[in-house]
């Protein structure tokens, strides 16, 4: 089977049912019923055969919150294309750095066309020019597109024709990170692996026909596109889609709209958990009731139980029940769900020795020693293994710690073009995550990484990308620059900090130069929370001459 | 006109010396006003002249000149 038959039948067995509530602030949401969706869907695949756009092209999408992006994502599937849903540029996000991305992303994943807001075509029309060395033939504004709402019989025979010639085993979706210096890597699933995920994932969170999913997550993220878009909509569920710009700005929208919409399931990063407990009045609380909220999945960040307590004490009165809070573990190369703690069970907690941690292993606190508390993950979801492997990728006895490794149904082939990196953590059919962990009573707790990679409230910034920004500001010493996370637990997540070489040594030259280095990482859209000056050759390098981000970062946070 | 007072009030949420607030002001020309810290502005604005904002009032903020006239409207001033 593939995706496009999958929602047919949906809009067949249960056509007045809602699919998606697209949901606006102050306004009455828009209701997708599964039979309206694909009949949008529908028309839009007859004008996407009109545009010439065929089996096998990658379509980026870059639409901001709006109701016509459900079927025309759909419709992109319908013609055997491959939608790839990209972050709609922040007007921080500097136009150069824009196509930077965007150019890398077309050599690795070959991007065909580019859908979007006519707001972005001058930034974007010169990446179809041919000295942008691009493969992108066009773009193309759908929300302008005049379809009518019924296809007259050459355009239906044109669609079915399309969508008969796709098989299960056909890529149907590209899901790219982001990233400004070509650092992106594109992630190819499969209708099959994707189908078979939302089985499996759908049984381990013991999903049923009166379960409702509410999200504010972007559908660019997998935990958005996977779990809050796909599983629903493939299961036959409603899905309350919220902006996520008007979500961040005004946190209690999710809860308004599970608690009028009765949602059950909704998936949130760690620093969500925080934000809404912390930033959300009394007031904006009047008349919320979270009974209806059978699971709040905590995922795509470590999750820490500190977040997981506030969320619980702040909302128990209006009705959240502790049982309800639960994590998953997931990443976008296996579809999603790797580990998910089994519904309607608070997660289990393990106070782990410090010590012990630090060694290596995951070995109970003893009284009067300092502890940190690890949150479990929960067990391995069905079709997925994992185990815990050292250094040699040889795997390690309950209690050490290591990295996770999994192999999955629903596991990736490969990032697409990108042999050399695949290589890098994918063998025998085991991807390597670069997570670290531990598995204790058959559950694993994730409690960090080996990669650099920085995850700032759920969003993945790569290092390189600020190093390279933050090495052209004046008065940086090229090259001589790293950036890293540091912790930040009044917000439940990490945030970006940079050193800098510098041989400026004046208090006000130095605090222009802060400034610099600031506004270098907003033109790549990234916050620098913290900027470390530090003297010429006081980076200690690694092996292979580059300043290293690990040793530094300890060396930093020492002295701090 | 931005006054000093809600001037002071946005760069301290945002732990910053100074920078040049105009009406035309976006939060995303202002170092550390992203999304995330957007709420932080609000809730300390909100503290300083203890007023409380509308979500759509909050959704509806285009620059700072619009923070100027709400906090403005709020208290009545002209």
């Amino acid at each position: 089977m593939i995706l496009w038959n999958r929602w047919t039948e949906n809009a067949r067995k249960r056509p007045d049912r809602d699919a998606i509530v697209h949901w606006v602030a102050g306004e009455d949401p828009y209701r997708w019923t599964f039979s309206g969706l694909v009949r949008a869907a529908e028309c839009f695949a007859a004008s996407l055969t009109e545009r010439g756009i065929a089996k096998g092209d990658v379509c980026a999408i870059l639409l901001r919150h709006n109701r016509h992006l459900y079927p025309l994502y759909l419709a992109v599937s319908c013609v055997g294309a491959i939608p790839a849903i990209l972050a709609y540029p922040n007007p921080r996000l500097h136009p150069d750095k824009f196509r930077e991305g965007i150019i890398g992303m077309s050599r690795r994943s070959g991007l065909d066309w580019i859908f979007t807001e006519r707001d972005l075509e001058p930034v974007a029309s010169p990446l179809i020019e041919p000295a942008a060395g691009t493969t992108i033939k066009g773009l193309h504004f759908p929300l302008e597109w005049d379809m009518g709402t019924t296809l007259s019989g050459k355009a239906r025979d044109r669609v079915e024709a399309a969508h008969r010639a796709a098989a299960p085993a056909d890529p149907f979706l590209l899901q790219h990170s982001s990233g400004t210096t070509g650092l992106q890597k594109p992630v190819l699933l499969s209708h099959r692996a994707v189908l078979e995920h939302v089985r499996l994932y759908g049984e381990a969170i013991r999903l049923t026909d009166t379960d409702k999913i509410v999200s504010w997550l972007p559908l660019y993220h997998d935990m958005g596109l996977i779990a809050a878009f796909h599983l629903p909509l493939a299961f036959g569920i409603p899905a309350v889609q919220i902006d996520p710009f008007e979500w961040v700005q005004v946190p209690s929208l999710l809860l308004e709209a599970v608690s009028r919409e009765r949602g059950t399931i909704s998936w949130l990063p760690n620093f969500a958990y925080n934000l809404m407990a912390d930033k959300i009045s009394d007031e904006d609380l009047d008349g919320v009731d979270l009974r209806s909220w059978r699971l709040v999945v905590n995922c795509s960040e470590p999750v820490r139980h500190e977040s997981h307590q506030k969320f619980i004490e702040r909302f128990r009165a209006r009705g959240l029940n502790l049982a309800a809070l639960s994590s998953c573990y997931a990443m976008a190369e296996t579809t999603f769900a790797v580990t998910q703690t089994a519904p309607e069970t608070e997660p289990a907690v393990f106070a782990a020795d410090r010590a012990e941690l630090s060694k290596g292993m995951a070995a109970p606190a003893r009284t009067g020693r300092p502890d940190r508390l690890c949150v479990s993950s929960g067990r391995p979801i069905d079709g997925c293994r994992l185990k815990v492997v050292d250094e040699n990728r040889r795997e390690v006895a309950d209690g050490t710690i290591g990295e996770l490794a999994i192999t999955s149904v629903s596991l990736f082939d490969g990032y697409r073009n990108y042999p050399e990196k695949t290589a890098d953590v994918l063998r025998d059919g085991w991807y390597f995550s670069g997570d670290y962990g531990f598995r204790r009573d058959g559950e694993y707790y994730v409690i960090g990484r080996k990669k650099d990679v920085i995850i700032v409230a759920g969003n993945n910034v790569y290092p390189e990308d600020v190093e390279d920004a933050v090495g052209k500001v004046d008065g940086v010493i090229p090259g001589r620059v790293i950036a890293f996370a540091e912790d930040n637990k009044d917000i439940g997540s990490e945030q970006v900090a940079v050193a800098a070489e510098t041989n400026v040594e004046d208090d006000a030259g130095r605090k222009a130069l802060k400034l610099a280095v600031v506004r270098a990482g907003m033109s790549i859209d990234v916050t620098i929370a913290k900027v470390y000056l530090v003297p010429p050759r006081w980076l200690i390098k690694s092996s292979a001459g580059k300043p290293s981000r690990r040793a530094n970062k300890e060396r930093l946070l020492e002295g701090a | 006109m931005i006054t000093n007072e809600l001037k002071q009030t946005i760069l301290g949420a945002l732990k910053l010396d100074d920078w040049n607030l105009t009406e035309q002001t976006t939060a995303p020309e202002v170092p550390g006003w992203d999304s995330l810290n957007h709420v932080n502005v609000i809730l300390a604005v909100e503290q300083k002249f203890a007023v409380r904002f509308k979500n759509l009032e909050i959704l509806k903020l285009k620059n700072v000149g619009d923070l100027q006239r709400l906090v403005d409207a709020k208290l009545g001033r002209p």
